[in-house]
């Protein structure tokens, strides 16, 4: 999985994922999730660019939902944008699409 | 009716091996990309789960993963050396659901049932377990 961090103004931050979200590479995401946010103090929103994720399972849902829990009590929100189809029905399944800003591609 | 079987060590290593082989062999099979994918997560959770908790990601413990595509059923059988769990026995809705709370508890086994129509798991003949997962098709 590719992760690729975009600062951009007023503290929101863009990251464009791509490829394969499993129980491999879900931690790797957290850890630069977290990186991220323990270098920019003053971040308040980071949107994940989704349009290359091609695959999502459990493991990696769990992954966005424990990046939610942890940041938001911080005053960063946390969202998905350009969501495919394929990974959209696993988040929806699980019930995240009610809990997050989730939009499809 | 077409049989395929791949035999892999536990490591998660081999996850994009599983996804190829489930999605190369299905694709005929199931035209609509959702349920390709639906079924492609199914036997992934199941086989990490066997990888992760099973067999501690001891990538000497080897598995089989097989396909059995009849005509109106996809038949998928894991055959794991280490003892079988029970799946039933995990909550009908992930904890996330079922609590309100952000513990993302029990969401692998959560969409194996969803994305499958049937589970069944048997202790193998001589040892191990048997997973036998099943998919209608139309």
């Amino acid at each position: 999985m590719q992760v690729e961090v975009q600062p951009g103004m007023n503290g929101h931050f863009t990251v464009k994922l791509s490829g394969e979200l499993d129980a491999l590479t879900a931690p790797r995401l957290y850890e630069k999730l977290t990186q991220l946010v323990q270098q920019n103090p003053g971040i308040q929103k980071i949107t994940l660019h989704c349009s290359g994720l091609t695959y999502l399972s459990s493991a990696g849902a769990g992954i966005l939902l424990m990046s939610m829990d942890n940041f938001t009590p911080k005053g960063i929100s946390l969202e998905l944008t350009q969501v495919q189809p394929e990974v959209y029905n696993v988040l929806d399944m699980l019930g995240l699409t009610k809990l997050m800003t989730i939009t499809h591609a | 009716m077409p049989k395929y079987a791949l035999h892999f060590g536990a490591t998660l290593e081999n996850l994009p091996l599983i996804r190829y082989f489930v999605q190369q062999r299905l694709k005929p099979h199931l035209p609509d990309s959702i349920q390709l994918n639906q079924v492609t997560v199914a036997v992934e959770e199941l086989c990490s789960n066997s990888i992760l908790h099973a067999n501690k990601e001891d990538p000497t413990r080897q598995l089989r993963l097989q396909l059995h595509i009849q005509k109106k059923a996809i038949h998928i059988y894991l055959h794991d050396p280490a003892p079988p769990y029970d799946i039933h026995s995990y909550p009908s809705e992930p904890q996330l659901l079922r609590k309100g709370t952000l513990r993302p508890g029990g969401f692998g086994i959560y969409l194996m049932r969803k994305f499958i129509d049937r589970i069944h798991v048997r202790r193998g003949k001589r040892d191990g377990s048997i997973y036998h997962m099943v998919k209608e098709i139309s």
